[in-house]
C-alpha cells in the first residue's frame, strides 16, 4: 500500500493510488499503530469511502481505526450538503453509538469499601437487556414522541434533571427527526428494550480519576483526582439496527436509480437531497434521539442505585454525552472556504474547540468534552476538543481504543471466570449477563487506549484531560 | 443442528455454510445466525410461523431473509427450532418456521446480533455445492 507520512502521527494513502478514489485517505497513527492497522482491510475500507460521491476534504481514520463493515470503524467524511451522498453504512447500525460521563461526589475509597454491594445494585437497575426487556413501559404513541424529543422526554417525565439536558451533544435532541420515517417493525424491536444497556461492547462503568492532565479543564468538567464517576456506553438498541437495515435494502434499488456503483455494497449511499437520503435522514434522527433518551433513562436508574447504596446525600451530575456513530450537518472553513457538509462519524467524537457555540456555556472556555472509553481492564480518558480538529478533521477524533483481536479470537483458551477472577484481583468487579460479554471484551482485544490517546493529543486534535481507571464493570 | 464455520473479522462476526442446494443453503445459514445469537438446543417447534421477502438479487434475497430470521428472534422474540418447506420463487423468499416463544432462562440468549450485512458477502456454487460466507454486526 502506498502510504505517504507526513509526519510523526499523519499518514496519507494519496488518491492516485487506486482508480475511483475522488480523494486522499488521511490517517493518524503512531509507530505501533500503524503496524496493526495495517493487519486488517481497515485502511482498504478507507480507501472505497474516499470513492463516495460528493466527499470534501479527505477520507480520515482515526487512530483507533480497524475493520468495519463498509465504512472502517474510526472513519470520518465530510459530504458536501447539495451534491454529497449519505451512506446507513457510515453511520452504522447502532445510530447514536455514544457514551456520557456521570460525576460523582464520592471518594474512591468510600466506594471501594461498598463496591460489591454497589456494583450488585446497579446491574439489578439497569437491565443489559440482553433478553431485550427493560424496566420501562412505553406506550406506541409515547415512542413516537421519545423519537422526536429524546433525552428531553425522559427529563420532562421524572428520568432526569434539566441539567442533563444541557450536558448532552445536541442538547439531547436532533431536530428534524420525524417518527414517521421509522418502520413499525424498528418500534417494535426496539420498544421494549428502552433504558437497557446492550451486549457486545456496551458496559457501565464506575470508575475514579486516576490522573489530571489539565487542572484548568478538569476543573471546569467538575473533575479531581480520585473522585468516582461513571461512563456509560450504549446505543439506540435493536431500532436503530432495524432502521439501518430498513433502509440498506431500499438502497440497492435506489442506488441504481442514481447511477452510483460502489466498490463495496455495504457502503450503500443515495443523493443527501434525494427522497430516499432525507427520509433516512429524518428516521436516522430518530434513532439518535431514542439513543439519547436511552442513556438519559440508565443515568436515573444509576442515580437510584447509587442512593439506595450511599444514601440521599450522593449527587450525580452529568458531565457531557457524545454519540459516536452520527451523520450530522456542520459548517467549517475549509481549505481557505465555507464548506456546508454531512459529516458522517463512524466510531468517532466529535470534538469542538474552546469557544465553539454549540459548547455548553459552562465549558465554553477549555473546549467540549470528549469521552474516549478504553476496553474493560484498562483506562478511559477525557479530552478537550482542539481548534486543529477544527481546521484538518471536521471536529473530529477518536471514539474508544479500537479493536485488535477478533471476537473468536479473543475467547481463544480463556475461561470466563478466570478472567473474572483475574480482573477481581487488580480491583475490578465484573458483572456479565453472558460469559461471551466477558470473554469477547477482554483487554487484550483491544489496542492500548493510552497510545490512541497520544496521537490526537500529539496531533493537537484533542488534549488531555483526564485519565480514569475501572473500579467497577457491567457489561451485557 | 447448525453446521457453520465462524469466520474471523476484527470487531464483528462471521460465518461460512455449505449446502447441496440453494434452498438448503437459505436454511443453514438460518440455523447458523440463531445459534450465534440463542443457545438453541431446547428450542421446541410448538408454533409455526410463515416467513416471506424478497430482494432483486440473490444477495438481497439472502440478506433480507437472514434479517427476517433476526426480526422473529429479536423483534417478535420467537425461537426457531426448524425451517421447513423453505421455497425460492423468482424474487420472493419463504419458508414455514417451527419453533417457540423465546423464555430466556431456557433459551439462554448468547450475544446480540444487529444485522447481517453485504460486507464480504459471498453466495457460490462449485462442483454442486452452494457455499455462502456472510458477516454480522455484533
Amino acid at each position: 500500500m502506498q502510504i505517504e507520512h507526513v509526519d510523526e502521527v499523519r499518514h496519507r494513502i494519496p488518491k492516485s493510488a487506486r482508480h475511483g478514489m475522488r480523494t486522499d485517505v488521511l490517517f493518524y497513527a503512531s509507530g505501533p499503530i500503524l503496524d496493526q492497522v495495517e493487519k486488517d482491510r481497515a485502511l482498504e475500507q478507507a480507501m472505497n469511502v474516499a470513492c463516495l460521491p460528493g466527499i470534501v476534504g479527505p477520507s480520515l481514520a482515526m487512530p483507533d481505526i480497524h475493520q468495519g463493515y463498509g465504512f472502517p470503524i474510526g472513519g470520518v467524511a465530510a459530504m458536501d450538503w447539495d451534491t454529497g451522498v449519505v451512506s446507513p453504512g457510515g453511520v452504522g447500525y447502532d445510530i447514536n453509538c455514544g457514551v456520557r460521563l456521570i460525576r460523582t461526589n464520592l471518594e474512591k475509597d468510600e466506594v471501594r469499601s461498598r463496591l460489591k454491594e454497589l456494583v450488585d445494585q446497579v446491574f439489578r437497575d439497569v437491565p443489559c437487556g440482553v433478553g431485550g426487556k427493560g424496566h420501562l413501559d412505553i406506550s406506541g404513541k409515547q415512542l413516537d414522541q421519545i423519537l422526536e424529543q429524546g433525552a428531553e422526554w425522559m427529563v420532562e417525565h421524572g428520568y432526569g434533571e434539566p441539567s442533563d439536558i444541557e450536558h448532552c451533544e445536541e442538547r439531547g435532541c436532533l431536530a428534524a427527526a420525524s417518527a414517521a420515517e421509522v418502520s413499525a417493525r424498528a418500534k417494535e424491536r426496539g420498544r421494549p428494550q428502552i433504558g437497557t444497556l446492550g451486549s457486545g461492547n456496551h458496559f457501565l462503568e464506575i470508575q475514579f480519576v486516576h490522573r489530571v492532565h489539565d487542572e484548568e479543564a478538569a476543573r471546569c468538567y467538575g473533575l479531581e483526582e480520585g473522585q468516582v464517576v461513571v461512563l456509560i456506553h450504549s446505543g439506540s438498541r435493536g431500532l436503530g439496527h432495524q432502521v439501518c437495515t430498513d433502509f440498506l435494502a431500499q438502497m440497492g434499488a435506489a442506488m441504481k436509480k442514481y447511477g452510483i456503483t460502489l466498490p463495496d455494497r455495504q457502503l450503500a449511499c443515495v443523493p443527501i437531497q434525494s427522497p430516499e437520503g432525507q427520509s433516512y435522514l429524518k428516521a436516522m434522527r430518530a434513532a439518535a434521539n431514542f439513543a439519547w433518551a436511552n442513556r438519559q433513562a440508565m443515568l436515573h436508574f444509576v442515580r437510584g442505585s447509587f442512593q439506595k447504596v450511599f444514601g440521599k446525600r450522593v449527587r450525580l451530575g452529568l458531565i457531557y454525552d457524545v454519540c459516536h456513530n452520527i451523520a450530522k450537518r456542520e459548517k467549517y472553513q475549509y481549505n481557505g472556504r465555507s464548506v456546508d457538509v454531512l459529516v458522517h462519524r463512524k466510531g468517532a467524537t466529535r470534538a469542538f474547540p474552546p469557544r465553539h457555540p454549540e459548547i455548553p456555556a459552562d465549558y465554553r472556555a477549555v473546549g467540549q468534552p470528549v469521552l474516549i472509553p478504553g476496553s474493560m481492564g484498562t483506562a478511559s480518558w477525557v479530552l478537550a476538543g482542539c481548534e486543529r480538529a477544527m481546521e484538518e478533521s471536521f471536529g473530529s477524533v477518536c471514539h474508544g481504543a479500537g479493536r485488535l483481536l477478533s471476537r473468536h479470537a479473543a475467547k481463544h483458551g480463556r475461561d470466563a471466570r478466570a478472567v473474572q477472577r483475574e480482573l477481581e484481583e487488580r480491583g475490578i468487579l465484573v458483572r456479565s449477563e453472558t460469559r461471551d460479554g466477558i470473554l469477547e471484551e477482554v483487554p487484550e482485544a483491544y489496542k492500548d487506549v493510552d497510545e490512541v490517546i497520544e496521537v490526537v493529543h500529539r496531533a493537537g486534535l484533542a488534549r488531555k484531560v483526564a485519565r480514569l481507571r475501572p473500579m467497577g464493570v457491567i457489561k451485557g | 443442528m447448525a453446521v457453520y464455520e465462524l469466520l474471523d473479522h476484527t470487531a464483528d462476526m462471521g460465518f461460512r455454510v455449505r449446502a447441496a442446494s440453494l434452498e438448503e443453503l437459505f436454511v443453514q445459514a438460518a440455523e447458523a445466525l440463531v445459534s450465534i445469537a440463542v443457545n438453541p438446543l431446547c428450542a421446541t417447534p410448538l408454533e409455526m410461523r410463515s416467513l416471506r421477502c424478497s430482494g432483486a438479487t440473490l444477495e438481497d434475497r439472502f440478506i433480507n431473509w437472514l434479517n427476517e430470521v433476526l426480526w422473529l428472534l429479536d423483534g417478535e422474540r420467537f425461537l426457531p427450532a426448524l425451517f421447513d418447506d423453505l421455497r425460492l420463487e423468482g424474487d420472493s423468499v419463504s419458508a414455514l418456521v417451527w419453533g417457540e416463544p423465546r423464555d430466556d432462562a431456557r433459551h439462554p440468549p448468547r450475544i446480540v446480533v444487529k444485522a447481517a450485512t453485504f460486507h464480504q458477502l459471498v453466495i457460490r456454487e462449485h462442483n454442486g455445492m452452494w457455499e455462502a460466507e456472510v458477516f454480522l454486526d455484533i
